[in-house]
């Protein structure tokens, strides 16, 4: 009785430990990225000095952008070209930023919080989905301009929220298909890899590149509408393997997730075949692959879409014309041009093999400047 | 305690040995011949060297569990020590071949911390090991985020070549699992302190009778797991150019399933290394044989589902107790419901 009570106190002591632990190398990890995103921001700053931008109106306004997560290379690229954007701002008086550390509820409570404090006008990466929509509203509601951007919060706007600033994953997949056409005349048969099974980014991009592909020349294979693979590289790998050995012909492999392909991709070369054309999204990683593989694999072409770290400027600028009476913005959804093409001279696969290879390369932050943040 | 009771007498027990084994050969050659019928493609070169790949990252994982489980224990940490290593891995050199040793060194430095803390947690201080390795698990994603911020960096050129470089066309992973799968099992079978961790796991208070250091091996158990966990987690990082950080958590299952599968028992004892490899070969053939079928992914699923529940049936269910009731049911028209306890599964 005796033991077992003290194995119980024990068994607590122990999980209370963890958990401060945990909870210190949490607050750590928070600290650190926004202290490094504040650096960023501010390097930033002093090379834009230029002209100030027609979103950016006379009225002096403070503005908020939230993140539900910002635990990742991706986001605080993203993050900082967020305080990049603002700064090109005089008007903005004060920019504030909180990371909901992927827990609704703080995602919730730093929402009411800035309006409490009387922001004029919050961006939002609404990680949780339409659970922050309520939060959203009642920000709307008590006059704060209110931007939701890339994950779509439901609710309409004007009534919930000004307007959702949405990445156009339609427009990737039209950019994909257009290239297939121009470089595959006579058809081509088609492999496309996306994430988990019914993910709505695939789906739409698949409807997207669908839309330009109609000729039944263009033939999909694989599972349909897409291999699913978790974006997780070592899943992605086995999946290619098992296509390659299925199809004897792979004209274009099509990637929401490009530099996930790297470890996969020379299983071709294996089969004794060459990479095939590829259109993905873009990653440092991609590039310098590309570069060093295109000698030997002679069908292997490249075409990338940015992978939307920029997605945010467009958000802020909404955000800060509405609240400093500036020009509105008429984009509603952002949609990256063409990156990189390997058959377009005009725009080359670009590799920085002194940078790391997470990068991307597609964000108007420098290079440079996310290989400081990531260090 | 359950082991002592459930154990049957010695013929048993050195029966299924050989039945561990045996089911897991069987059942791979018979997959190799379901593959090379319906999904020929699944076993030519390409898909094959890519499978082996895999397989000995599962493999290795899996000797590790085999392990913890052998002292009646589980780990419950391999997705954070896997992950965890695979960031170690590509983070701290960066790109940097040289910086490579270093990193490697350094993972296996806090895979000893994290085996001791388990070690310690559930061989000293006698904690559930489900919850202490869960906590364990969380820390170390901790040192995942602390280390990487969220994303690990390119693998290097180096770590790819020695990982997964073939050498006379067989890819380098399997040659470590066979020198892996060599040590644990001479180890293991060959040297005094192997049999007295086997024996220490068949019977903790019998092992405490004959004089054997009992909370040692149950601690160490940990020690070792984590450094195969941590060897698995450096191959795999070779495996897949870019990792991700949490490249870990699709081990957790696959890790108790190969034990299971290769005919260890979840309640300690005898342990099967050269069972557990085939049945990781087992494991990751069989997602390449659905794959190269062209199944959608929900089937895929369903699929690995069901092998994995026949078997771990084939093991759990006293088959010949299910034979003898069967018998007893047809033989006498009566219903009896005396022998219940020979069909209760230890899992």
């Amino acid at each position: 009785m005796l033991k077992t009570h003290r194995r119980v106190s024990m068994a607590f002591a122990a999980i209370g430990v963890s958990a401060l632990v945990l909870a210190g190398c949490a607050s750590a990890t928070t600290e650190t990225a926004t202290t490094e995103t504040a650096a960023g921001g501010d390097t930033e700053e002093t090379t834009t000095n230029g002209d100030v931008p027609s979103w950016c109106g006379p009225n002096e306004a403070s503005l908020g952008l939230l993140d539900g997560f910002g635990g990742n290379s991706w986001r605080l690229i993203t993050t900082a070209a967020g305080a990049d954007e603002v700064a090109k701002c005089p008007s903005i008086t004060s920019y504030e930023y909180a990371d909901g550390q992927g827990d609704t509820q703080k995602a919730i409570s730093d929402i009411q919080g800035m309006v409490a404090k009387g922001i004029d006008a919050l961006v939002v990466f609404p990680d949780s989905g339409p659970a922050m929509l309520p939060a959203l509203r009642s920000a709307y509601e008590a006059g704060v301009v209110t931007v939701p951007y890339r994950v779509f919060p439901d609710g309409t706007a004007g009534v919930d929220y000004d307007l959702w600033v949405g990445a156009d994953f339609f427009a990737d997949g039209v950019s994909w298909g257009n290239w297939i056409k121009a470089n595959f005349p006579d058809g081509a048969k088609v492999l496309f890899l996306s994430g988990p099974a019914g993910n709505s980014q695939g789906t739409t991009e698949r409807e997207g590149f669908e839309s330009v592909l109609t000729d039944a020349k263009y033939e999909m294979i694989g599972e349909q509408p897409f291999e699913v693979t978790n974006w997780d590289p070592a899943l992605s790998q086995s999946v290619l393997t098992a296509a390659i050995a299925k199809y004897p012909q792979i004209d274009v492999i099509v990637s929401d997730f490009g530099p996930s392909l790297v470890g996969a991709l020379p299983e071709f070369q294996k089969a004794g075949r060459s990479i095939p054309a590829m259109t993905a999204s873009d990653g440092n990683v991609l590039a310098c692959f590309w570069e060093d593989n295109k000698d030997a694999n002679p069908d292997f072409k490249l075409m990338t879409v940015p992978t939307g770290n920029d997605n945010v400027r467009l958000a802020v600028q909404h955000a800060v014309a509405r609240a400093t009476g500036g020009v509105i913005p008429t984009e509603t959804a952002w949609a990256g041009p063409v990156f990189e093409d390997s058959t377009d001279p005009a725009k080359p696969v670009t590799c920085r093999t002194d940078l790391p290879g997470g990068l991307y390369l597609s964000a108007e932050m420098s290079g440079e400047a996310q290989a400081e943040l990531l260090k | 305690m359950a082991e002592t009771l459930t154990r049957g007498p010695l013929k048993t027990s050195r029966a299924s040995l050989s039945k561990g084994l045996l089911t897991v050969l069987v059942s791979t050659v018979g997959l190799y011949i379901l593959s090379a019928v319906f999904a020929p493609t699944s076993i030519t070169a390409g898909p094959q060297l890519s499978m082996l790949a895999f397989a000995s990252v599962l493999a290795v994982v899996g000797l590790g569990q085999m392990l913890v489980v052998q002292q009646g224990g589980i780990d419950l940490s391999v997705p954070g020590a896997v992950s965890l290593a695979v960031v170690i891995a590509s983070h701290q050199p960066n790109g940097d071949d040289s910086k490579l040793l270093g990193a490697v060194v350094m993972a296996y430095g806090f895979s000893l911390l994290a085996g001791f803390l388990n070690g310690a947690l559930v061989g000293l201080l006698k904690l559930n090991p489900i919850i202490a390795t869960l906590g364990t698990n969380a820390l170390l994603f901790g040192a995942v985020l602390g280390i990487s911020g969220g994303t690990p960096r390119v693998t290097t050129v180096l770590l790819q070549d020695i990982v997964h470089g073939l050498t006379w066309g067989i890819p380098n992973e399997v040659f470590f699992v066979v020198a892996i799968t060599g040590i644990v099992t001479l180890v293991l079978k060959k040297t005094t302190a192997g049999r007295r961790f086997e024996g220490v796991g068949s019977s903790g208070p019998a092992a405490r009778i004959a004089g054997l250091r009992v909370t040692t091996h149950n601690t160490l158990a940990y020690v070792w797991a984590q450094l195969l966990f941590t060897t698995a987690g450096v191959m795999l990082a070779g495996v897949t150019n870019q990792p991700t950080a949490f490249q870990g958590n699709s081990y957790l299952l696959p890790s108790v399933a190969v034990v299971v599968l290769g005919g260890t028992s979840l309640l300690g004892g005898r342990g099967l290394p050269l069972a557990t490899v085939i049945a990781a070969l087992f494991l990751t053939q069989l997602d390449q044989f659905v794959l190269a079928l062209g199944v959608p992914f929900a089937i895929r699923t369903l699929v690995q589902a069901a092998a994995l529940g026949i078997g771990v049936a084939a093991y759990t269910i006293n088959w010949s107790g299910v034979r003898a009731r069967l018998k007893e049911l047809l033989s006498t028209a009566r219903a009896s419901n005396g022998n219940k306890k020979s069909f209760s599964p230890p899992v």
